[in-house]
This record gives C-alpha cells, structure tokens and sequence, in this order.
C-alpha cells in the first residue's frame, strides 16, 4: 500500500509539472502551428533569475524565503514575458502556420538563449533554498511539503487555464483559431492578435512551470531541453493542440516514468513511452483527444 | 509587380542560357573539390572535406523527404544505425569495406521501411515529432546495448590502410555519388509524383497512384544514402558513441536545408558547407559557439527566408536583367 501511494504521489508531482509545460507547448501549436522548439528556454530562464535572483534577495533585503520566493517569481515572469514578447515580434510573427520555418528559427533561438544562459549563469548546477521545509506523510508515503504545495499549486494553476480556454472570451477565441484559422476569422475574431496572447499564454506557462520547479531541483541552462523530448511525446500522445489531452497524456507519461522508473531504470521509461507512441498510432493516428491532422 | 509582364518574353532565353552554365559550373565546383581532398597534405583540412561531404548527404537526404512534405527527424536515427552496423562489420567480423558500407545502408533502409509503414500513417507535424522522437529513442537504446559498448560506443573503426590516404576522396566521390543519385530520383517522374504528394495527396490518390507506398519508397531511398553516410562516419571518424546520434543532427541537417535554401538540391548542399565551415571556425568559443551558431541560424532565417539560394537567384535575376 505505502509503495503504491508512493508512485502515486511520485505521478502526480512530476506530473503536474509536464503538464504545465506541455500546456504552453500545445496552446502554441493549437494557436499558431508552430512547434516551439526554444519552448524549454522561457522554462530553463524562469527558474535560473528565480536561483540568481533568490540569495541576492535573502542577502539584501533579509526577507524569509517564502516571500523571496514569491518576489523572484514575480520578477521572473515579467523578464520571461518580456523576452517572449520581443521574440513573437521579431520572429514568430513571419513564421505563423510554416512548420518546418519556424521550427528552424526556434532551433536558432534554442541554441543562442542556451549560449546566452551558459555565458551569463555559467554551467554549474544551481540549487534554490527549500521554500518551505518538512516533510508530510500520507497513506504510508512520504513526500516534502514544499513538493506537496507546490504540486497542488500545478494542478491549480491548470485547472484555473482549463476554465479560462472552455469559458472566457479570449479562450473561446483561442480554440477557435485552434480548431479553423479561417471560419474563426470570418467570425470577427483577431487572428494575429489571437495567436501573440496564445503564444504569451504559452510561453507564461513554461515560465510557471520552470518557477515552479526551481525549488524542487539542481538548474543548470540545459534542463529546458531534457523536458522537451518528454514534452513532444506527451502532446503527440493526447493530440496536437489539444489542451484535455496534453493532461490526460502528462500524468500518463509521468506515471510510466515513476513506475518503470522505480522498477527499472529512467532511459527504459523513455524507451517504454515511444512504445506507447507507436502503439497509438497504430490504433489512433490522432492522439487521444486529438483531431485528425490535415 | 510591373516589370514582371516585361521579362516573360526574356525568360526561356535566360532558362536555357543558366541551364547549360548550372551543370557545368557544378561540374567544376565539385572537381575541385575532389581535386582539394586529394591534395591537400594537412590532416585538418582533409576532415573538413569530409565533415563537409557527411553533412551534405545528410541535407540532401533531409530535403529528398521534405519533397513529400515531410520533415524526416529520424534521418539522425538512419544515420547512427548505418555507422553502428558498419563499425560492427569492420570490427567484429571483418567484413571487408566496401560490403561494411553496402551493409549501413540496408540495415538503414529496412529500419526505415518498418518505421515508415507505422509512422507514415501520420503527417506534417505528428511526423516531425514521433521523427524525433525516435532518433532520441535509438541513442537511449545504442545506450543501454552493452554488445555494441553501451556508453562508451565503439572504437578502432578502421578503413583498410592501404586505402587511408585515398579516404577523403573517396568521401567526396561516394557523397557526391548519393546526392547526384538523389537528385537524379528528384529530377524524373518520381520526383514529379513527390511534389504532386505534397501540394494535394488526396488528388494523387485519386489518379490511382498509392500515397502511402510512394512516400515510404521515397524515405526508403533517402535512409539508404543515410546510412551509407553513417557507416562513412564510422570509419573516418574511427571512433563513434551514442552521443554522436542525438537529435542535434538531422535538426542541424535541417537547418542547412533551410539556410542553403530548400528549393533546389545545390541550396542544401551549400548550406551544409558553409554551416559547417562557420561551426567549424567557431570550435571550442565554449558559450560563445553556440551565441554565434544559434544567431546565425536566426539571422537568416529573418534576414533569408528562402535561402542563400533564393537570395542568390534573386540577385541574379536583377544582374540578367
């Protein structure tokens, strides 16, 4: 009992995070039929300032952790919105709906931010105070706590974007643009100034996610690109573009990961969740919430 | 566009003009470039030449599958098979050379028959990832093969010695040889059929033309070149690891496509010369490399977006004119 509450909990803490990534990963695409492949850079720069930012702060203005914390987050997700403001202008923007185009010029942008990262943060591991010590135990697994609050903090944050995209305006507008660029246009909705909010959205949600994450491991500026393998896997497995199936495929592939991981080794769960691809191929070309791709 | 109306009168005279110079002028580009690998004493020079060819192959065969209109990622994954097969062949069983080569390529082109049968049932961008998907996967696994060095990968891949000093002309005779034999697919009916594939599958179905096996000889043709190249690699580089397999690969592939310009065979084969030139100048900045590969990749495509060879054929039109 204790071992599988274990990898419950296990799934549900990396889960939450992937999910949160592959989100921005999937509204991107939905939106502008790019696949983002710097999508890990506003991650991996979220949770570098917030690492750079936090012993400056504890130095300087001698605030507790937990508010540091929340202070370096905030000012971590301005840069990131900023930095992913400039690059939609500068770049994106003549590159909506070219996949192979855009893919390269994010290729560019992956290798130059990473460089840039490298030269300003150097290469050695980072790791963020604990925002809130202790540990929890529950059902006979033991968990920390900040892991704990930070994974209901996920799961919050994708259930308050899940409401946003089914109810609000600008959501609504979103899924159309997703569904048909052109029947949404002929209903008066914007669709450049669509695709910019669903490519800030996006990028948002890669900065929350790598925010998120910096308390919980060693950052270095590589650690966007090892989610992002994981992240393609994950939005091929729930459907482009389909917000329900980048959930439903996160837990799934954090679940493989924990459980195969545990009895295994991490590489076969990598190997395992390609398995999984082929074999959703062979029965659902389109993923499991996914439309078909014309 | 004005002036447009004016040149259709010039323009057959111009086609016919360009088409006789453009073979021969590649003619002479590419003697002497063999003539250079087989001269030049310096060792530094003779790897580049080589790098050169490996990498053109690479982008040809990148750009042979884009003709259906799909972006083959997997192409690194065909390519470490190829080199991993052949290394096999060289150090494990002896197997003469060039049937260690001939070996890479089919190993390489069945791989890529099963793949394709499964995979090509999606496209655009499902293909892309699970493409992608799958060169990451092959490394994980090179890694976790203890027969073929796990980790460490294989050492003491060796060309026979009498054949060491002809290596990089032979490089560029082979690469050479794959990429003229892509084009030349490219250039007859086939290559027509791939276009077609690309603008409107549905309408080439409906002649009676099956999509699914055309696009899968098409990717069968592409990873056989491929995997020639790998086992190339094997044995000039004599030394070869997962590592060498990942994804950067075929997306650096990719990005030599796009920067050479993707409309004509000649725009990747340039590309993936002066890219490689430009990373080569660049090794060992640290940090700074990949500052000035990554920006130099951005900065054509906003300030090229159909390539040197587009640019080029623009700036020529302007000269004819």
């Amino acid at each position: 009992m204790g071992l599988v509450a274990q990898l419950c909990l296990n799934t549900l803490q990396i889960g939450a995070v992937y999910v949160l990534f592959s989100l921005g990963l999937t509204l991107v695409f939905g939106v502008m039929k790019v696949i983002n492949f710097a999508h890990g850079q506003f991650f991996t720069l979220a949770a570098l300032l917030i690492a750079a930012a936090m012993p400056a702060f504890t130095v300087q203005l001698a605030l507790p952790v937990w508010l540091d914390y929340l202070v370096s987050f905030v000012l971590a997700m301005i840069a990131v919105s900023l930095l992913a403001a400039a690059l939609y202008f500068i770049g994106f923007e003549r590159y909506l709906r070219d996949l192979v185009g855009s893919f390269i010029l994010s290729l560019g942008l992956l290798l130059l931010l990473e460089g840039i990262y490298l030269w300003l943060f150097t290469g050695a591991p980072r790791v963020v105070a604990k925002v809130l010590p202790g540990q929890i135990s529950l059902a006979g697994a033991a968990m920390e706590t900040q892991r704990l609050v930070i994974c209901g903090l996920s799961l919050a944050f994708t259930m308050a974007l899940y409401q946003f995209v089914q109810h609000s305006r600008l959501g609504k507008a979103l899924r159309a643009v997703a569904e048909d660029r052109e029947a949404a246009m002929l209903q008066g909705i914007r669709y450049r100034r669509t695709s910019f909010y669903g490519f800030m959205i996006g990028s948002g949600l890669a900065a929350l996610s790598g925010g998120l994450l910096a308390p919980l491991t060693p950052i270095t500026p590589a650690l966007g690109s090892d989610y992002l393998t994981k992240a393609f896997i994950i939005i091929i497995i729930g459907g482009l573009g389909s917000i329900p199936g980048a959930i439903l495929g996160g837990f799934l592939i954090a679940m493989i990961e924990s459980v195969a991981g545990y009895y295994f080794d991490l590489s076969y769960a990598t190997i395992a969740m390609f398995a999984l691809v082929i074999a959703f191929l062979l029965v659902r070309r389109e993923g499991m919430l996914g439309h078909a791709q014309r | 566009m004005p002036s447009a109306r004016v040149d259709t009168a010039e323009l057959p005279h111009t086609a016919t003009h360009r088409a006789r110079v453009g073979p021969l002028l590649t003619t002479l580009g590419a003697a002497s470039v063999l003539a250079f690998a087989l001269l030049t004493p310096d060792e530094y020079d003779q790897h580049l030449v080589m790098w050169v060819g490996l990498n053109a192959v690479l982008a040809v065969s990148l750009r042979f599958v884009l003709l259906v209109g799909e972006t083959n990622i997997a192409t690194g994954a065909f390519y470490g098979i190829g080199a991993y097969v052949a290394a096999l062949c060289t150090v494990n069983f002896g197997v003469p050379f060039p049937l260690a080569l001939l070996a890479g390529g089919i190993v390489a082109t069945l791989v890529s028959a099963a793949f394709g049968l499964i995979t090509l049932r999606a496209k655009g961008p499902y293909f892309m990832l699970i493409s992608f998907a799958f060169t990451e996967v092959m490394r994980l696994i090179y890694t976790r093969i203890d027969y073929i060095g796990g980790n460490s990968g294989i050492m003491g891949v060796f060309p026979p010695q009498s054949l060491d000093p002809l290596m990089p002309a032979l490089t560029v005779l082979l690469c050479g040889g794959l990429v003229l034999a892509l084009y030349l697919c490219e250039r007859s009916d086939l290559g027509r059929v791939f276009r077609a594939i690309e603008n409107n599958d549905a309408i080439v179905e409906t002649i009676g033309i099956n999509v699914m096996s055309v696009k899968l000889l098409c990717l069968i043709l592409a990873s056989f070149a491929v995997g020639v190249a790998g086992a190339l690699h094997a044995h000039i580089y004599n030394v070869i690891s997962p590592g060498d397999f990942s994804y950067l690969v075929p997306v650096f592939a990719l990005a030599y496509v796009k920067i050479g310009g993707d409309s004509h065979v000649l725009g990747a084969v340039l590309g993936a010369g002066l890219l490689t030139l430009v990373a080569q100048a660049l090794e060992g900045a640290g940090a700074l490399e990949q500052i000035l590969f990554g920006g130099a990749i951005v900065a054509a495509m906003l300030v090229l977006p159909d390539g040197l060879w587009g640019a080029g054929k623009r700036l020529l039109g302007l000269l004819w004119r």
